[in-house]
C-alpha cells in the first residue's frame, strides 16, 4: 500500500522545516539533551566519514556541513537587517541562550569585512583532550554562513588558535573572499 | 675510576652546555641554541624538552612583555602548541575583547557590557550605562529641542510673513534701560527711512517710554507727523511686552493718513458751510451746546447780511455770493478764535470767548461801517451792510442754546429796525425790506 498523502520531501536533503515541531515532538523530554549526545553523534560520524574519505575531506565535509547550518540558522532564526553591532549582540544573546558557545568579538575592519573573534565553552570542542589538532571545522563553516547571511559577503573563515584553559577557547579569523 | 673520571668529565661539559642554553635563554633568548649533537644520544630527548620548554617560556616573555607595554593587538599570540601559554592567551583575548568593546562604546554602541575582571567591570558597566543615561537623555533634549526650533521657524516665518503683509508698523522698545529698539518689522523701516522720519519717531517714542509713568499698560492714541507736503497722521496703539527678559513696549502703527483726510473732508462737510469755509449751523450749535454744558461766559451775536436779496435780485447770485464772502471775510477780524458760524442765506451766528459785550458791538459796528464804504458795483445804489445782535452769556444762564439764538436774533432785528437804511445808503428814507 502506498500512502498518497506522503509529502514529497526527503531528510536527506535539509530544510529548516525539516527540524520538525521539537516541544510537540518530544512532550516530556523537552528540546534539551546533554552535550554527550551531541559530541557522541558529532564525533562518530566524523569517525565514519574519515574512514571512507580520509580526514581531509571528513573535514571539508564537516565544514559544508557547518555552512549549511549557519546560514539557515541566521536566516531563520536572526534579524538580518539589524545594524552590525545590534545584530552582533543578538548572535552572542541567541548563541548563548542556546548553549552553543560564548561569542566575543575581538576585531573587525568595516573597510575590509576582516573579523577576528573567539568562541569559549565550544559546544564541539571544550573540555576535548588535547591533541594538537584543529577540530572545530563545523564551527568554521557555522560562523561563515552566519557571516555570509549577514554580509551578503562569502566568508573564509579559519580557527587560528585553540588552547585550554579549564575550558577551550578558539579563535577564528574571516575574510572575505574576492568575487 | 678512569670510566668515572670520563663520565665525571662528560657530565660536567653536559652541564655546562645546559646551563649555557638556559641562560641564553632567559637573557639573551635571541641567541639562545642548544647543539644537540654535542650531547649524547640518551640525552637528547631530554635535549629536545628544554628547547620546547625554553621556547614556551620565551613566547610567553614575549607575549607578556607586549601586554604589559599595553600593546595588545599587535602582540604576538604564542603557538597552539604552547599550551603553557593558555592563561595569558586568555587574558590577551580578554583584553583583545576588551579593546573592541570599548571601540564601539567609543562609537556609541552603549549595549556593549564588560564580564571580564571583576569590580573593573563592575565600574566600567556603570560607566557606560551612565553614559547611556546622558546620551540618551541629550539625545531627548536635541529632539526636544528640535521639535522647538521647528515651531518656533514655523511661528517666526508665519509672523514674518504676517509682518511683512500687514500695513500696521510694528516696533518694540525696551522700555527698562536703554530704550533700545528691540524690533521693527520691514515695512516701518522702509516707510520711516522713505520719509527721513526716523528720528522724529524715535524721539516721540522715547519720549513716550521716558514721560508716561503708565507705560506698561496699553494705549493708543494718533501722531501727526511733519512733512513738506502734506501732513502725515499715524494712530499708535501700545502693548506691554516682556521681550527675552526685558520690559518693552509693543508699538503698532497704522498710516491713517488717508483715513484721516478723508475724515477731516467728511468734517468739512458736516461741520463748514461749502460758500465761505465758515462753520454751519449744525457746528455752531454744537459748539454753543458745549459751552454752555461747560458754563463758560462768551457772547453770541446774531448777525444778518442787510439788502442780500436785493444784491441777489438786481446783480445776480454771483454777486451776491461775493457780498456774503466779503461779509465772512470782514467777521474773520475778530480773529482765529472766534466761531464764525453761517446759520444759512444770509444769517451768521458769531460765537466769542474773551470779549465782553461792549467790545464786541464796537467791534461789530466797525466791521459794519467798513462794510458800508463798500459797494457791489460803482454805479450799485445802496452799500453793503450788516446788522447784528449781541448777548452775552455766562454760567448763571438758563436758557437753551435755541432761546439763545432767538433772543439774539431779536436783538439784531431791534438793531436793524433802530439802524433803517434805504438801498440808496440813507437811514431815513428807506421803507425797502432789508
Amino acid at each position: 500500500m502506498k500512502n498518497v498523502f506522503a509529502q514529497d520531501m526527503k531528510h536527506t536533503t535539509f530544510s529548516w522545516d525539516n527540524i520538525g515541531n521539537i516541544t510537540e515532538g518530544r512532550g516530556d523530554l523537552g528540546e534539551d539533551m546533554p552535550v554527550l549526545v551531541y559530541r557522541l553523534m558529532q564525533y562518530t560520524m566524523l569517525d565514519e566519514l574519515a574512514k571512507v574519505y580520509g580526514i581531509d575531506r571528513a573535514n571539508e565535509h564537516f565544514r559544508n556541513a557547518g555552512y549549511l547550518a549557519g546560514s539557515e540558522f541566521a536566516k531563520n532564526t536572526l534579524d538580518l537587517s539589524l545594524d552590525f553591532n545590534s545584530f552582533l549582540a543578538a548572535l552572542q544573546k541567541s548563541l548563548h541562550d542556546l548553549k552553543v558557545g560564548v561569542l566575543r568579538m575581538e576585531a573587525f575592519d568595516p573597510d575590509t569585512g576582516e573579523i577576528v573573534l573567539t568562541v569559549g565553552q565550544d559546544l564541539d570542542c571544550s573540555g576535548l583532550p588535547i591533541t594538537n589538532e584543529t577540530v572545530c571545522y563545523y564551527d568554521e563553516g557555522f560562523i561563515s554562513g552566519i557571516l555570509e547571511a549577514y554580509t551578503g559577503k562569502k566568508y573564509d573563515v579559519h580557527e587560528v588558535d585553540c588552547w585550554a584553559t579549564g575550558d577551550r577557547v578558539c579563535r577564528f579569523n574571516g575574510s572575505v573572499v574576492a568575487d | 675510576m678512569a670510566q668515572d673520571n670520563i663520565d665525571r668529565n662528560n657530565l660536567g661539559f653536559i652541564g655546562n652546555l645546559l646551563c649555557e642554553y638556559l641562560r641564553d635563554a632567559i637573557y639573551k633568548p635571541n641567541e639562545a641554541h642548544l647543539d644537540q649533537s654535542l650531547l649524547p644520544e640518551e640525552l637528547r630527548a631530554f635535549a629536545s624538552g628544554l628547547e620546547y620548554f625554553a621556547e614556551c617560556v620565551m613566547e610567553i616573555n614575549d607575549l607578556a612583555k607586549s601586554l604589559a607595554k599595553g600593546d595588545v593587538v599587535r602582540a604576538k599570540v604564542p603557538s597552539r602548541e604552547n599550551e603553557m601559554a593558555s592563561p595569558l592567551k586568555s587574558l590577551h583575548s580578554s583584553l583583545s575583547h576588551l579593546t573592541w568593546q570599548t571601540t564601539q562604546i567609543a562609537k556609541g554602541d552603549y549595549g556593549q557590557r564588560v564580564n571580564f575582571m571583576g569590580e573593573f567591570a563592575d565600574s566600567f558597566n556603570a560607566m557606560v550605562a551612565q553614559l547611556k543615561e546622558r546620551r540618551d537623555a541629550l539625545t531627548e533634549e536635541i529632539k526636544n529641542g528640535e521639535e522647538k526650533t521647528k515651531a518656533l521657524e514655523q511661528s517666526n516665518s508665519l509672523f514674518e510673513a504676517v509682518t511683512s503683509c500687514l500695513h500696521n508698523l510694528i516696533a518694540v522698545v525696551d522700555i527698562e534701560n536703554s530704550q533700545e529698539w528691540l524690533f521693527i518689522n520691514h515695512p516701518v523701516e522702509q516707510f520711516l527711512k522713505r520719509r527721513d522720519l526716523m528720528p522724529y519717531l524715535f524721539k516721540w517714542v522715547t519720549d513716550q517710554v521716558g514721560q508716561n509713568e503708565d507705560i506698561h499698560s496699553e494705549s493708543a492714541t494718533e501722531l501727526e507727523l511733519p512733512d513738506d507736503e502734506k501732513p502725515q497722521y499715524i494712530s499708535v496703539e501700545r502693548y506691554p511686552l516682556r521681550w527675552y527678559g526685558r520690559d518693552a513696549a509693543v508699538f503698532v502703527l497704522t498710516d491713517i493718513t488717508l483715513e484721516k483726510m478723508r475724515y477731516l473732508q467728511l468734517e468739512n462737510y458736516a461741520y463748514r458751510d461749502a460758500l465761505t469755509g465758515a462753520h454751519n449751523r449744525h457746528y455752531g450749535m454744537e459748539i454753543l451746546g458745549k459751552w454752555l454744558y461747560e458754563g463758560v461766559s462768551f457772547m453770541i451775536c446774531f448777525i444778518d447780511i442787510d439788502y442780500l436779496k436785493y444784491v441777489n435780485d438786481a446783480y445776480g447770485h454771483e454777486a451776491g455770493d461775493s457780498y456774503i464772502l466779503l461779509v465772512t471775510d470782514a467777521l474773520g477780524a475778530f480773529g482765529s478764535d472766534a466761531n464764525i458760524c453761517r446759520l444759512g442765506g444770509d444769517e451768521f451766528m458769531l460765537l466769542l470767548k474773551g470779549w465782553d459785550q461792549e467790545a464786541a458791538e464796537k467791534h461789530l459796528e466797525g466791521i459794519r461801517n467798513g462794510l458800508r464804504r463798500q459797494k457791489a458795483s460803482p454805479n450799485a445804489i445802496n452799500p453793503y451792510s450788516i446788522s447784528y445782535g449781541v448777548v452775552s452769556v455766562d454760567k448763571s444762564n438758563t436758557l437753551a442754546p435755541g432761546e439763545l439764538l432767538a433772543k439774539a436774533d431779536e436783538k439784531m432785528y431791534v438793531y436793524k429796525r433802530a439802524h433803517k437804511i434805504s438801498r440808496t445808503g440813507d437811514a431815513s428814507k428807506t421803507t425797502d425790506k432789508i
